[in-house]
């Protein structure tokens, strides 16, 4: 079952008087349970059209749909609100909050998405056991190696149940083997709770866990 | 909720310290300051406020206790046989200097009556005995005196009007608004020594109603006897001290300003090091709203930390302001805090922290969570 569709997305930069085109016409779609590598070469627009279909910026022209229905907004507001119900992210600089503790983290993201108090409590400590932190639930991020920190990131992205992740570069800041850990986790993670995961990257290891690969170049698809 | 506006201020424990010192300095700025008025203010009418007249008789139009214009002493026996009229005495209120030691002249205000005990002036003695007053060529002095005459002993003599008195005692809380030194003497010692000026002459008539009586039928009678004098009663009498000072001398549009100015000190240092943390910290905002945050927990974020600030300042401020009390009272300054201007200055504190984390908002709320994204 299709959650997420992008159909003919364009998408350009208007930087004074020079207009950068930078997604010609993509489409793509995604399902639940499914992980869909995103690859491409530095500069190609993976991360424009990640953003594209996580509601952070709108498309110049083309159709987003999530779940079945159209994104007809524009309005950061109701951006903002598709986003917390139904979208999780994780990035490649983690962008943990550096004065929470571990736990604290993924429980603030309960927060934004509308479960408090003990319920919160209990769903961010369960997230923190599923990757595997428990003994790190009272840690800074500061005290975290960068496998632990992007772990944390995909505890927090998982909050509040979203049907569909986006992952962008998740591997890049990590040497090889705890990239390759990760990716385990998250590839788990998905199937398990049936999300649909779109990770978008430049490295050709994370193929590895990809239930499809779609290859983009200078803002064009090349099916693989 | 997880408090991610309180942890992240104290997170960085220096900028969180020059916030709260920054809030705190111009609280206690305020307090301090306006303290100082208000205890000068006090100045202004604690003679009338402590002697026990229930009437002041003043010559027409006199501005404030401190400026007297002298009238015929005789009118107190008008006075006294106004029905309803307990007792009725003179009282002078004259301005004397004082040579000092140093060879420097100063002036003391004189308050001079022929029976102190009656009128409970002074009413806080340190060391003497009012009654030696009519005794002999004596005057005596506030302690505060030492501030501006030097230190001086029970026993000293000094040269007032070109007369050796001897002081025979000191008092406690004798200060009059004009900062001028409060000393207490007799009577007719007083008229001798400015002779020209008030031989047969007087400043006030104190007046002390019988038990019962009516007190605007006692004064409208005093008032026909007296056409050319004023009544008032303690309260207004104070009143008319007070405001003249307040008022009429612009001193009191000197406190507002000093209290705009310490509120705009706190509100420049707030807004600035939230402003400033706020930049440090945008790309947690931008993750907020990345994940879905509104505006409003955004400035949930804000306001809570601006209010931690202005909690923490005010108390700093508030506690620092209290210890300049002991202070202030060493050097015979009074700083006066009633309770209703303390929770004033709280509010105003909290109002300043959250008008300047105003300013951070408006950034805030224009950010693009893409730039979360960017490396
Ligand atoms: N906000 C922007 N304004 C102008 N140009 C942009 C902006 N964002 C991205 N670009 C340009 O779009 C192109 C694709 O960027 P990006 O999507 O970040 O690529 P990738 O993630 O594949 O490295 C780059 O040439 C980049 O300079
Ligand atoms: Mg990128």
């Amino acid at each position: 079952m299709t959650i997420l569709k992008g159909d003919s997305i364009f998408k350009s930069f208007q930087d004074g008087k020079i207009e950068t085109q930078v997604l010609h016409g993509v489409s793509l779609d995604l399902a639940r349970g499914e992980v869909v590598i995103l690859e491409g070469p530095s500069g190609s627009g993976k991360t424009t059209l990640l953003q594209i279909l996580g509601c952070i910026m709108s498309p110049t022209k083309g159709t987003i749909e999530i779940n079945g229905r159209p994104v007809a907004a524009s309005r950061s507001r109701e951006l903002a609100s598709i986003r917390k119900k139904n979208l999780g992210f994780v990035f490649q600089q983690f962008n943990l909050f550096p004065a929470l503790t571990v736990l604290e983290n993924v429980e603030y993201a309960l927060n934004i998405k509308g479960i408090d108090g003990k319920e919160a409590r209990r769903q961010a400590q369960g997230l923190v056991d599923a990757v595997e932190l428990t003994n790190r639930a009272n840690y800074l991020p500061r005290d975290l190696s960068g496998g632990q920190k992007q772990r944390v990131a995909i505890a927090r992205a998982m909050a509040g149940k979203p049907p569909v992740i986006l992952a962008d570069e998740p591997t890049a800041n990590l040497d090889t083997q705890v990239g390759a850990q990760i990716l385990a986790l998250f590839n788990d993670l998905a199937k398990r709770e049936n999300r649909g995961l779109l990770i978008v990257t430049h490295d050709p290891k994370v193929r590895t866990i990809a239930d499809r690969v779609i290859q983009i170049r200078d803002g064009f698809i090349h099916a693989a | 909720m997880v408090d991610l506006g309180f942890k992240t201020l104290i997170h960085d424990k220096t900028r969180f310290t020059i916030t709260v010192a920054g809030v705190a300095f111009a609280v206690t700025l305020v307090l301090a300051q306006v303290g100082l008025f208000f205890g000068l203010l006090d100045n202004s009418t604690i003679s009338i406020r402590k002697s026990s007249a229930d009437l002041w008789i003043t010559s027409h139009n006199t501005a404030n206790v401190d400026f007297p214009q002298q009238f015929s002493e005789t009118y107190v026996e008008r006075v006294r046989s106004v029905p309803g009229v307990a007792r009725a005495d003179n009282l002078i209120l004259t301005y004397m200097s004082v040579s000092l030691p140093s060879g420097a002249t100063e002036n003391t205000v004189v308050y001079a009556l022929k029976d102190f005990k009656t009128w409970n002036l002074p009413w806080s003695i340190k060391e003497g005995q009012v009654e030696d007053l009519r005794r002999g060529r004596f005057f005596m002095l506030d302690e505060g005196a030492a501030n501006r005459f030097g230190s001086f002993k029970t026993g000293d003599f000094r040269e007032v009007q070109e007369t050796r008195l001897r002081i025979v005692g000191q008092t406690r809380e004798a200060q009059s608004f004009t900062t001028n030194p409060i000393s207490f003497m007799d009577y007719d010692l007083a008229q001798s020594m400015q002779s020209d000026y008030l031989n047969g002459r007087t400043s006030y008539v104190l007046v002390k109603l019988a038990p019962g009586a009516d007190v605007e039928s006692v004064r409208h009678e005093i008032q026909r006897r007296l056409p050319y004098n004023d009544v008032f009663t303690r309260d207004e009498w104070a009143k008319k001290s007070h405001d003249y000072w307040v008022v009429s001398t612009g001193l009191g549009m000197n406190s507002y300003l000093t209290v705009f100015l310490g509120c705009l000190v706190g509100v420049v240092v707030v807004a600035q090091t939230l402003y400033t943390s706020t930049m440090e910290h945008i790309k947690e905002f931008g993750t907020v709203k990345a994940i879905g945050g509104s505006n409003s927990d955004i400035y949930l974020i804000l306001a809570r930390q601006a209010s931690i600030a202005a909690a923490a300042g005010f108390t700093i401020g508030l506690l620092f302001a209290l210890g300049l009390v002991p202070l202030a009272s060493k050097v015979h300054l009074k700083l006066i805090m009633p309770g209703p201007f303390i929770a004033m200055v709280a509010i105003g504190t909290l109002i300043m922290c959250l008008s300047a984390s105003l300013l951070s908002f408006r950034k805030v709320a224009n950010i693009d969570p893409s730039l979360v994204f960017r490396t």
